[in-house]
């Protein structure tokens, strides 16, 4: 059985272990195989493999038990994850249970999660955007977390290389604030997008309206045939797998890219207890893994280890990696470990009508989901007494209205014919947020979960100055909107808790200087050089893009470094 | 429809609804298995003529057909509070005594007109039927509209689009469209 073959502890032993197989891990993976280099891909759940462990990924609305909705007892035992948007019966499967990994909110934070192999590139936004020198320079400028160790210049080659291989569709924009990558085609904006964008160039200097940019095969190119994905099929299903691998995910990428590089151990399974350190050569020797079948503890060696578990567990892997010489945390002398994390508020919304271009409609869907504003707040100089600001989602469409006043043959006819509605259009707020020292994650000192990791404690807030940029998203998106001729504007507080965003970051964070920093500009642990943190965890601030992009790009920078360091010796 | 679709649309009325064996029901008629909500054969039969009457059989099937008196007992039953389904179920049943009375016969006796007319003024029947009826309705039309026969036939759903076009011309007077390549 697995336990014989891996009594051994040659058996055990690797060039390099990756901890967690989503987005930045699955990179971390391709790249170290790639380079040769044996490596085992530690993942806490189960395996999903790319189109055959995916249930529901060809099933028609009637073919649901619940046409997608979620069942009441499903509701009652799981509010963190049902306040997710994506938690739909045909997705489910995907998501954690709010009692499979239970943690403390000291305040109120859903932690929305996916234990599987690919993680929750299954369940992600797709939304791709490179950071700007802009976001990198803002903490040194603006005077709050720390100075960022690298500039865009450290990372554009690695977005480029990035790019490439997972194929992104958007347009050459041109834009300082968002600077343009390796492209595949842009999906279009819409004949309303469109006159909204026209309308802003017109009135508003500096803000800019795009099609947003995404991680889906607009026109795929052979490295995409060569991964096995063909061309988006504009279903929109993507959260529950897609059979054409139409959008980027670890599982139709960068995992079956590794493998079949023959270098790659995938295990399901193993939760990451701690990184193993070894005092006398001050290096890490390799992870203590949970098997949480058999609830066995087995250790297992490697040169350099990837700690890419999501933001907040790879918190909790690197605090309870404690030995001698770090007793509250690997690396962790400044006591730093766990603070600054961060996130995106995304709690407002903004909706409205035109009675404009009723000529026209949209037909089929738009996998990008329409245009996109990046931050145009305290760019070049500080503009308001908030610091940063926001990029925000914009997107118009029309519905057939069904007339379901009535019974019998007229609430019929009325159901059938349907009348098609004037444009609707929509907002959403992405706003950057400081990371605040008092917003924080630690481990309980008793309380375990079932595989014998402590508890998480998540103490995470929004603060007056969220609220002062949200004012700002309303006040600035109102006068765009009535400049575009929009009508009935309606501006709507959400409500959502922190972590809904789920784009937590921070907490083991980059910077210079070891003594206010975790992580140095490879994104090695200063004081323990053979460990990389690549995912969320690693981020000094926030900007406002969508993260994933730039966690893979730092985990294919971070290999290249790390390899090189090998090789060195 | 024949028979081959007919079982086909039994078999979907809510994906992997087990449906009862006919033999099952003292009625005859098919039915599913309930976790939550009691419901006796009369008051599926009552059910049953209602989604009949909200959505009647034309030249295209109707809620009968359909059965989407099972779609809506299946919604009831798993994807509400057990408040919700207690006042479903006395909503149903004081729905029956009020029809009774204003019609002078069973619901399900009177001619469809009447059916009709009747329920065009729900309004009077007090709240608790009015909030029965309400989610009645609503349940039905989302069975309906979600049915495969009308995703199928007459509101078609495409599961695989493969194109996205921004400025589709709408409809001419005349049913005609300019004819306008997608990106």
């Amino acid at each position: 059985m697995a336990n014989i073959a891996i009594d051994s502890v040659k058996e055990r032993t690797f060039d390099a272990i990756v901890i967690g197989s989503g987005a930045s891990g699955g990179w971390a993976a391709k790249e170290l195989t790639e380079k040769g280099l044996k490596t085992l891909l530690l993942e806490r759940g189960r395996d999903v493999v790319h189109v055959k462990d995916y249930p529901t990924t060809n099933l028609y609305p009637y073919e649901l038990e619940h046409r997608g909705e979620i069942t009441h007892a499903d509701k009652m035992a799981n509010p963190i994850a049902n306040r997710c948007y994506a938690y739909r019966e045909d997705s489910r499967h995907f998501f954690v249970k709010d009692d499979e990994h239970p943690y403390i909110q000291e305040k109120d934070f859903d932690w929305i999660r996916g234990y599987q192999v690919g993680g929750k590139t299954l369940l992600w936004a797709r939304q791709t955007q490179r950071w700007s020198e802009y976001d990198f320079e803002g903490p040194a400028r603006d005077g709050f977390a720390v100075d960022w160790p690298i500039r865009y210049a450290d990372i554009a080659p690695w977005y480029s290389y990035v790019e490439r291989f997972v194929g992104i569709a958007g347009n050459k924009d041109g834009l300082a604030t968002l600077p343009d990558g390796e492209f595949l085609p842009g999906y279009p904006l819409n004949a309303v997008e469109d006159h909204f964008r026209n309308s802003v160039d017109r009135h508003f200097k500096g803000r800019h309206i795009i099609s947003a940019r995404c991680a889906h095969l607009s026109k795929p190119q052979p490295i995409h045939i060569e991964q096995g994905r063909v061309q988006c099929q504009n279903r929109i299903l993507c959260q529950r797998g897609c059979p054409f691998g139409g959008y980027f995910s670890s599982n139709a990428s960068t995992i079956p890219w590794a493998q079949k590089t023959g270098n790659l151990t995938l295990r399901p399974h193993s939760v990451a207890h701690s990184v193993l350190y070894d005092e006398e050569s001050g290096q890490a020797t390799g992870v203590k893994v949970i098997d949480t079948n058999t609830l066995e503890e087995i250790d297992f060696y490697a040169k350099v280890v990837f700690v890419n578990g999501s933001t907040l567990n790879t918190n909790l892997i690197l605090l309870n990696s404690v030995s001698d010489r770090f007793p509250n945390g690997l690396g962790n002398d400044n006591g730093l470990m766990g603070k600054f994390v961060a996130f995106h508020n995304y709690t407002a919304r903004i909706s409205a009508e035109y009675d404009g271009l009723l000529q026209y409609r949209t037909d089929g869907r738009n996998p990008a989901g329409g245009g996109y504003i990046p931050n145009f707040r305290n760019v070049e100089k500080q503009e308001t007494d908030f610091l940063r600001g926001w990029a925000a989602a914009f997107g118009a469409s029309r519905y057939e209205n069904r007339d379901s006043s009535g019974v019998g043959g007229a609430l019929k006819a009325g159901l059938l014919n349907g009348k098609w509605s004037n444009w609707r259009v929509h907002s959403h707020m992405m706003a950057e947020t400081i990371p605040k020292e008092e917003n924080r994650v630690w481990l309980d000192a008793d309380k375990k979960d079932k595989w014998g990791v402590p508890l998480l404690h998540v103490s995470v807030d929004y603060a007056d100055d969220d609220w002062q940029r949200r004012q700002d998203y309303y006040d600035r998106m109102t006068e765009m909107y009535e400049a575009a001729g929009f009508t009935n504007i309606k501006t709507q507080d959400d409500g959502r808790r922190p972590g809904n965003d789920i784009h937590e970051m921070g907490g083991v964070r980059m910077g210079h200087d070891p003594k206010t920093s975790l992580l140095n500009k490879w994104n090695q642990l200063h004081l323990c050089k053979n460990v990389y943190v690549t995912d969320g965890a690693c981020m000094t601030s926030t900007a406002t893009q969508n993260p994933t992009l730039t966690y893979m790009a730092l985990a294919a920078r971070a290999v290249n470094h790390a390899v090189q360091e090998l090789k060195q010796g | 429809m024949n028979r081959r679709a007919s079982i086909r649309t039994m078999l979907y009325i809510a994906g992997g609804t087990l449906v009862l064996p006919a033999c099952f029901r003292q009625s005859g008629r098919a039915s599913i298995e309930l976790v939550n909500l009691k419901v006796s054969d009369e008051d599926e039969t009552l059910l049953e003529i209602l989604v009949e009457t909200l959505i009647p059989t034309t030249d295209t099937p109707g809620g009968r057909e359909l059965l989407l008196h099972l779609f809506v007992l299946k919604m009831v039953d798993d994807c509400h509070s057990p408040e919700d389904q207690q006042s479903f179920v006395r909503g149903l049943q004081s729905f029956d005594g009020w029809a009774r009375n204003e019609l002078g016969v069973p619901f399900g006796d009177a001619e469809n007109e009447r059916r009709e007319r009747l329920l065009e003024r729900i309004g009077d029947a007090g709240d608790a039927v009015g909030k029965f009826f309400s989610l009645l309705k609503r349940r039905t039309i989302q069975g309906y509209m979600n049915s495969q026969y009308v995703m199928t036939n007459l509101v078609k759903y495409e599961l695989v689009p493969g194109r996205y076009n921004g400025y589709f011309p709408m409809e001419t007077a005349d049913g005609s469209t300019e004819k306008v390549e997608g990106w």
